[in-house]
């Protein structure tokens, strides 16, 4: 664990103490840093990763799209300038 | 500026070298990596030196896969080295260049190019073994020859205060700055020796007083290599050595605010040293030299306060990681654990500013070894194309930066959104610095006014 700052009522990991922002953060790290889940637990871990992943999908897209930009804007400077 | 001038009297005397009308506008030019060679603006090369470094870190966004991402910082490959018989041969090759560099420097000719001292100091120790350090492994910790000495000393009489960590190297470090470009080190033979041996008797008292811990904790010089060291892709395991990937060693690296604060100051001390050559320096500091402001203060001035603008600039970052993260890391705790991540940078542009002083001078060390009396002053002409190497070293060290904080991101946070979203802020930091050091690489190199 890391030094943390985090306020009171923040989601806590009842396993090491850590706090975490989200309660889905708190999930996903239950399911990578801990073993012997509950039910529950895992479930919430299943949950919290398929959500990640979903916005995972759509940051790609959008890095994808970033890098076209860039790529054509870099070779429309390059054939304009040289 | 040291290699401009060292490299620029080389070419000037090596007329009877046959290319030695190319050396002279090259060792003229040593700085001017304008890249003018490929005929594309300054503004535009630095542009897409700042666009490499975050598509790049676009790009590290798609391995997301942490097994893949933890396998790749994690390979190593042991290798089995006979470690005794070779440390015995490096500290004997320590002592010995140790005795060339104050015979060769006090008894062999005044001229920087013919010098042993100059020579080894500068292009075979400052230049060659600290790119040894980055490539291979901090070859220095067995060379030195203060450690060489320091072993046959008992242990430290007293012990340093725990709160110190490595403070006391940073202010060093910064000293060790200071000294190399306002003083004259790199062309008075006399004076460097007697900095070589003023150095290592302070490094044998430090040992007799503080024991190991001298080399660990205070000696600038030992930390520069270990910190350098890092990077190599060797590393020590439990059980000798290991190869792995470049940079992969920094991923676990555990550091202090000291060890954070010593990073920083060696990728400003570089980028100062560089920054100190550049025309537009000349015409920043004139006018506050005019002003009566004396060289050494503002060159002191500039060398704190930029150290101090690096190290708030870095603090920043990490205290927005925990806004955009999110995280409850503590801010100091954030960028402890990415610090090592900048290490690439600092050794790429080493690398930049280096390797053609280096190899051109390199014919010229090794006659100083075989004649420490009387070197050749021999130089090897880097072709011009040599310029852009540079400019892929800068590139390089960035792009593995941004890969070394995007392992350390995986694994440090437990959502792999969250561990890209840490990254927002020291990303653009680094596009940041990598257009100023581009641009430094790209000036011509001019003497620093006032000194």
């Amino acid at each position: 664990m890391i030094d943390q700052h985090a306020p009171d009522d923040a989601p806590t990991c009842d396993r090491c103490g850590d706090a975490f922002p989200t309660a889905d953060l708190l999930a996903l790290h239950r399911g990578h840093a801990h073993d012997a889940l509950s039910e529950d637990e895992r479930a919430a871990f299943e949950a919290a990763r398929e959500a990640d992943t979903e916005s995972l999908r759509l940051f790609r897209l959008q890095a994808l799209g970033a890098l076209v930009l860039l790529y054509f804007g870099f070779l429309m400077a390059y054939a304009v300038v040289t | 500026m040291r290699r401009a001038r060292l490299l620029g009297r080389t070419a000037g005397l090596s007329g009877l070298l046959a290319l030695s009308g190319t050396a002279l506008a090259h060792g003229a030019s040593l700085g001017g990596r304008d890249a003018s060679a490929a005929d594309v603006p300054t503004w535009l090369v630095l542009l897409t030196g700042g666009a490499v470094v975050g598509a790049s870190f676009l790009l590290a966004s798609f391995a997301t896969d942490r097994a893949f991402v933890r396998a790749l910082h994690e390979w190593r490959y042991p290798i089995t080295l006979p470690r005794a018989p070779l440390a015995w041969l490096g500290r004997a090759l320590g002592l010995a260049a140790l005795a060339v560099v104050v015979v060769g420097g006090l008894l062999g000719p005044d001229d920087p190019t013919q010098n042993a001292a100059i020579l080894f100091v500068w292009v075979g120790w400052w230049a060659g073994l600290v790119m040894v350090a980055y490539l291979a492994g901090d070859v220095w910790h067995t060379v030195d020859p203060a450690r060489t000495v320091a072993r046959a000393l008992p242990d430290g009489r007293w012990t340093l205060p725990a709160g110190v960590g490595a403070w006391p190297s940073v202010a060093a470090l910064l000293a060790l700055v200071f000294v190399e470009v306002v003083s004259p080190l790199a062309d008075d033979p006399t004076l460097l020796v007697a900095a070589v041996g003023g150095y290592l008797l302070l490094s044998l008292a430090g040992a007799a007083a503080v024991g190991a811990d001298w080399f660990e904790r205070v000696d600038p010089v030992a930390r520069v290599f270990r910190t350098y060291g890092r990077v190599a892709p060797l590393r020590r395991t439990e059980d000798g050595l290991a190869l792995c990937l470049p940079g992969a060693a920094l991923v676990d690296a555990t550091l202090s605010d000291g060890d954070v604060a010593f990073v920083i100051a060696l990728l400003w001390g570089t980028t100062f040293d560089g920054l100190v050559a550049t025309p537009g320096w000349a015409d920043a500091a004139a006018p506050v030299l005019d002003a009566g402001v004396p060289a050494r203060a503002l060159y002191l001035g500039t060398l704190v306060a930029g150290f101090l603008a690096f190290y708030a600039a870095y603090r920043g970052a990490a205290r927005a990681t925990r806004r955009t993260a999110p995280t409850y890391a503590a801010a100091g705790a954030v960028a402890r654990r990415f610090a090592a991540s900048l290490l690439p940078i600092a050794a790429g542009y080493h690398l930049a500013h280096y390797l053609d002083y280096f190899l051109g001078l390199s014919p010229s060390l090794a006659s100083a070894a075989v004649a420490p009396l009387s070197p050749e002053p021999l130089v090897l002409v880097v072709p011009g194309w040599f310029e852009v190497v540079a400019l892929f070293a800068v590139l390089l060290g960035h792009v593995l930066a941004v890969a070394v904080a995007h392992a350390v991101a995986f694994d440090t946070f437990p959502g792999r959104m969250q561990a890209v979203r840490s990254q927002y802020p020291l990303t653009a930091v680094m596009v940041c610095y990598t257009v100023v050091s581009l641009w430094i690489v790209s000036q011509p190199s001019a003497t620093p006014p006032g000194l």
